[in-house]
């Protein structure tokens, strides 16, 4: 049977189908007026139809006694108050906190570059404030043994989705390359273009790297057996659930993310436990798994896995450092933007899609044999990963231009204000190589951080 | 000139979706001060309270709000004068409302509702401290915002306007007069004539 990841209560939706407008991939159904549903076949569990509703449990419409009762029904604390809308993702609280109440088990968290641009506005802070440390601070007092950082593994990506590309390139290797960080991306690929999979990077996501590593290579470091190592992650994402469900990962022995709460449950969380947010000290992510660069960070902007991408490229493939660590020429929210790169004697030609609806396009051009690039990066969301569907919710989308403007500018403003801004130069992804995976694209890279998207997507 | 008449927002039946964006942007800017309510849902801590609500019949929707009507009805039977004309809106003083639903009765439109009243993320105590406070809740044209109403603001589908029925009134008649006005430039009889 399928997993529910994302439904719409019939109780709740007016049938206004404002939803259906953002919806990537044609997944609601219903008629005008009437409630809606969504397709699990079809959903590619973005979450854009979550941000986007709002019609919710009211007192005047459903009575008093309808908001606990949802709120029960839905997973939810005790202590959650926010309004409850028809469109909905199902939460994972509980999971989380399960384990960390268990003693048996030694707890490591993850979080996505996004999640630290945006979090704060859960708690009053203004849209976009950059909140890394507050928010390193309140996974600690929340209580994970260890407070880890995707963006650790998103260096790691590049390492090996940059080689990847090189290898392509040099090889004569299927191109264009699409970048595979976005599951609900890749999801949409399956269900749509199955015969286009080879385009994909073998690459995991960060979020899958990070798990990967945490229970072997993490696991020796930390002297915990892998079992008792319980992993959980952040994102501004609904489809990171499913993906971290997927059977291709688990390659370290069990399941290498073993739950996944969005930015908005971490913020239920945090405020469940009576944690003040807006009053921790900032604090650093833990060594050396959440040692990160600049480059990692802007993973969470649509360009930004490019931008990397060529910052750790271009002196892969000459030697050279890049002239200019900004590459301006891939960044912006165009829905398909495209730049020719030059990278000592080759003309690198990368392309950037941000909002799935612009997909299409491209990837019939694709099959067409008319998409004349070498690299393309995919983010579902409207402007990339920082406008997620499990991000903070805005309340009035007339906001959107704001939220989303601010969450890219303190994005690039903490990749500038960082020592290192190139994935290679990492020290904590030189030692992962030079002491346990030996080179990008090696063995056990290619065993943990690489993998073949099989199977039916149906099925996951 | 400002209009001598009460202005309300009017609604697009055709164009309304039913989404509820309007009940939501009220709620915010009604709760920004009242209830520490920022721009996201996550700083919602209090019960969404509106002051207009959406009404999906089978084939339609759209919100239902205050005309605020000349001879207003609400402001005629409420016995707590707290009900009252600041400039041309019928306002609520949520503060002297006793909850005696006579304006929920008087209103033909079932434009108020009983809603409870928070102030500072916690229901205001009644009276006698025997509960929490509800009080009449209904459209106040966002009269302390600058910017105007902001369901209209809000509506994905401009389905809300604010409307002024004086100026209503001059469209209508200048578009009359212009209709009338071709067709008689298109008679020559009439021409002839003049």
């Amino acid at each position: 049977m399928t997993e529910t990841y994302i439904a719409i209560d019939q109780n709740l939706c007016t049938g206004c189908q404002e939803c259906t407008k953002v919806c990537p991939n044609l997944a609601i159904e219903g008629l005008p007026h009437q409630p809606q549903k969504t397709n699990p076949d079809k959903c590619v569990r973005c979450g854009q139809c979550v941000q986007k509703c709002k019609s919710y449990v009211s007192i005047a419409e459903h009575g008093a006694a309808a908001y606990a009762r949802v709120r029960k029904e839905r997973g939810l604390p005790d202590a959650f108050k926010e309004p409850l809308f028809a469109a909905h993702f199902f939460s994972r609280i509980d999971e989380v906190k399960k384990a960390l109440a268990d003693p048996d088990l030694f707890t490591v968290v993850q979080c996505a570059p996004a999640v630290r641009v945006a979090i704060a506005e859960d708690f009053g802070a203004p849209l976009g404030t950059l909140a890394a440390g507050k928010l390193a601070a309140a996974l600690r007092r929340i209580g994970f043994d260890k407070v880890f950082d995707t963006n650790f593994a998103a260096d790691v990506t590049i390492m090996e989705e940059g080689s990847e590309l090189i290898d392509r390139v040099k090889k004569g290797g299927v191109l264009p390359m699409f970048t595979s960080c976005c599951p609900a991306w890749v999801r949409y690929l399956e269900l749509n273009y199955p015969g286009q999979r080879q385009h994909l990077s073998t690459c995991k996501s960060p979020q899958q790297m990070e798990g990967a590593l945490f229970k072997t290579y993490g696991a020796k470091l930390l002297n915990v057996p892998p079992k008792k190592l319980y992993s959980v992650s952040v994102m501004p994402c609904t489809c990171k659930q499913s993906e971290s469900a997927r059977p291709e990962m688990k390659d370290s022995g069990q399941r290498d993310v073993d739950v996944v709460l969005t930015t908005r449950e971490l913020a239920w969380l945090i405020k469940d436990l009576g944690i003040d947010f807006q009053a921790l000290p900032d604090e650093k992510y833990d060594s050396p798994l959440g040692d990160y660069t600049g480059a990692a960070e802007i993973f969470g902007v649509s360009g930004g896995v490019m931008e990397a991408a060529l910052r750790t490229g271009y002196e892969l493939l000459t030697g050279q450092p890049i002239p200019a660590v900004d590459v301006t020429a891939v960044r912006g929210t165009n829905g398909f933007r495209h730049a020719d790169v030059q990278v000592g004697d080759l003309t690198l030609k990368v392309g950037v899609v941000t909002g799935l609806k612009h997909v299409k396009p491209v990837m019939e051009d694709l099959k067409a044999g008319r998409l004349d690039l070498h690299f393309v990066e995919v983010m579902t969301c409207p402007e990339g990963c920082i406008s997620g569907g499990g991000q903070p919710k805005l309340i009035c989308d007339t906001d959107a231009g704001e939220a989303f403007g601010n969450r890219v500018a303190a994005t690039y403003e903490h990749d500038r204000g960082l020592p290192l801004r190139k994935s290679h130069e990492n020290p904590s992804v030189q030692k992962l190589y030079a002491d346990f995976l030996k080179k990008p694209l090696g063995h056990e890279s290619h065993k943990l951080l690489h993998t073949t998207y099989c199977g039916d997507p149906k099925h996951h | 000139m400002p209009s001598e008449f009460g202005l309300f927002v009017s609604t697009d039946i055709a164009k309304c979706s039913g989404c509820k964006a309007c009940e939501m942007a009220c709620f915010q800017s009604h709760n920004i001060k009242r209830n520490n309510v920022g721009k996201t849902v996550g700083t919602i801590s209090v019960p969404v309270t509106p002051k207009l609500y959406v009404t999906v019949i089978e084939t339609a929707s759209m919100p239902v709000q205050c005309k605020h009507c000349e001879n207003s009805p609400c402001k005629a039977v409420c016995q707590q004068k707290a009900i009252s004309r600041v400039g041309s809106q019928i306002i609520v003083d949520e503060a002297k409302c006793i909850g005696c639903k006579d304006c929920l009765m008087a209103c033909p439109f079932g434009a108020i509702a009983l809603l409870p009243f928070y102030v500072g993320g916690r229901q205001a105590p009644q009276a006698d401290s025997s509960g929490g406070k509800v009080a009449a809740s209904k459209c106040d044209l966002c009269y302390e915002d600058p910017e105007g109403p902001a369901c209209v603001r809000v509506c994905p589908n401009e389905a809300l306007r604010l409307t002024d029925v004086n100026e209503e009134r001059k469209k209508k008649n200048i578009a009359a007069a212009e209709a009338l006005a071709v067709i008689n430039a298109g008679d020559p009889g009439r021409r002839a004539l003049s």
